[in-house]
């Protein structure tokens, strides 16, 4: 098809034949077949003939958060449609207990596990269990609007609601009794490297011992900011707006956020050994600014079921 | 000889009033998918916009396609995929080439075609050839095409860190709808 080769063939007889052809009816059809020949259009194959220009996708943005928690708040993170989610949670006891105790590593860890399930591109739901009172979480998100890329929605928000069972025996507590609630409105936005979210959160317990409150209230910060592709730091504080427990005290901490390519390691120091945002409203008697800080570990991994 | 000059000039003017007024077939919203399968680790990524053109008179075909808009269904593992392909530096998986078999337009029916060329990835452009199909609907055009990509002929390479393991070797597949096109518009 590349006709080089061709023009050549064409030309070489003309000029054999000597001036006489320019003349001749042979030499008008030889000469009119060399032009039209060389001006096919596909004479320029193997050349783009479409300007590349890149795609402009309206698509949700990505990881505003790389994790369905911060540290112990949840995020706005959306499981993709068909994935599991599958997360570690590890806090150990306070630094403060110096060597001795292994900065806390050795005093034990309230650890919860958990998994979660991307039913939708919106719509989020599983459970998990954490050791203190061996409390069994069931919850749900659902991402009602989400920050495009184009900015044609400017935020992401998610509304999360949660259901505690404390499954400890020997307690003597009814089902009802041992259920606790968590909802959450959560609102986020991505800033290039910068993610913010603020989460007004309400917890209610259905049965308390005398004097302490059975609904909080309180406004969850959480922040996120990429350091590169593989490293983010991040921090967060849920301050308890409403009539708190006496000596508890407002959780905040600092992450160290890792993306491996597989799993999202989260180290950090927390003021709260609790997992679940109405049990750290509730119980966290440590105070992060007076160095009663632990360090725990979040390992996120998620796997593409279909 | 001015008889020959006037002849030229006619042709001339003549090839040039037919390539303005070519049509071609363009889409910008065609599908693209790979298939990567090893054991316990399957995934396809997806995307729909493909663009390209083909133009039956003169045989041209160009393709492109941005691959940040590969989706796998797993953002963490397409982030990791785009660091792979770098589609900073490279954002276009390319096909350029032209038909090397027949079609009749005439005819409704799907035909199989084949197309030579050179097909570019993560920046390393390879001579290449496809078999596929295509159908003649009205004033569009149905391409069907599958092939198998060997990711090392490209120098695409995981990075050792990344935990998520993909083959070797990959089955591509694309599907696209052209729709009429004067080439000026493209």
């Amino acid at each position: 098809m590349n006709s080089d080769n061709d023009t050549i063939l064409y030309i070489t007889p003309l000029k054999t034949t000597g001036g006489k052809i320019i003349g001749s009816l042979t030499g008008y059809i030889l000469l009119a077949t060399l032009f039209w020949v060389t001006s096919l259009p596909f004479a320029e194959n193997a050349e783009a003939q479409i300007p590349r220009e890149r795609a402009e996708v309206d698509e949700p943005v990505d990881n505003i958060f790389w994790a369905s928690t911060n540290i112990g708040l949840r995020t706005v993170r959306a499981e993709s449609a068909g994935s599991l989610n599958s997360t570690v949670k590890h806090t150990f006891g306070l630094v403060e207990g110096g060597i001795d105790s292994f900065f806390g590593l050795d005093d034990g860890a309230n650890t919860r596990l958990g998994v979660e399930y991307g039913f939708t591109e919106r719509f989020t739901a599983g459970l998990g269990r954490m050791t203190f009172r061996n409390v069994v979480d069931i919850h749900g998100q659902y991402n009602i609007l989400r920050q495009t890329t184009t900015d044609s929605m400017p935020i992401e928000l998610a509304l999360y609601a949660s259901t505690g069972i404390e499954t400890l025996a020997g307690t003597g507590r009814s089902f009802s009794e041992r259920l606790s609630y968590l909802s959450s409105l959560m609102v986020a936005r991505k800033f290039n490297s910068l993610s913010v979210q603020l989460s007004p959160t309400l917890g209610a317990f259905n049965d308390v011992t005398e004097g302490n409150q059975d609904q909080f209230f309180g406004l969850g910060v959480s922040a996120n900011y990429e350091l590169n592709d593989r490293l983010a730091l991040s921090a967060e504080y849920l301050p308890v707006l409403s009539e708190s427990n006496l000596g508890t005290h407002n959780s905040f901490g600092v992450a160290l956020n890792v993306d491996t390519g597989g799993h999202i390691f989260q180290m950090f120091f927390t003021g709260s050994q609790w997992h679940n945002e109405q049990y750290i409203m509730a119980n966290n008697r440590d105070s992060f600014w007076e160095g009663e800080l632990r360090f725990g570990f979040n390992i996120h991994r998620v796997f593409t079921l279909r | 000889m001015i008889r020959a000059v006037c002849l030229l000039l006619f042709l001339w003017a003549g090839s040039v009033g037919t390539s303005t007024d070519d049509i071609v077939y363009y889409t910008d919203e065609g599908y693209a998918e790979f298939h990567s399968s090893v054991p316990l680790d399957t995934f396809t990524g997806k995307s729909d916009y493909l663009t390209g053109m083909i133009d039956l008179n003169s045989g041209e075909i160009d393709f492109f396609l941005d691959l940040e808009t590969l989706k796998t269904g797993n953002n963490r593992r397409d982030r990791d995929m785009y660091r792979t392909l770098n589609v900073e530096e490279f954002p276009f998986a390319e096909f350029t080439g032209s038909l090397t078999s027949d079609f009749d337009s005439s005819t409704t029916s799907p035909q199989p075609v084949e197309a030579e060329g050179e097909f570019t990835v993560h920046g390393v452009t390879r001579d290449f050839t496809v078999e596929g199909r295509l159908q003649k609907l009205g004033d569009s055009l149905i391409l069907e095409a599958e092939w198998i990509i060997d990711i090392t002929d490209y120098d695409i390479e995981p990075p050792g860190i990344l935990f998520y393991r993909v083959a070797d070797e990959m089955d591509v597949k694309i599907e696209a709808t052209l729709k009429e096109r004067n080439r000026d518009e493209l």
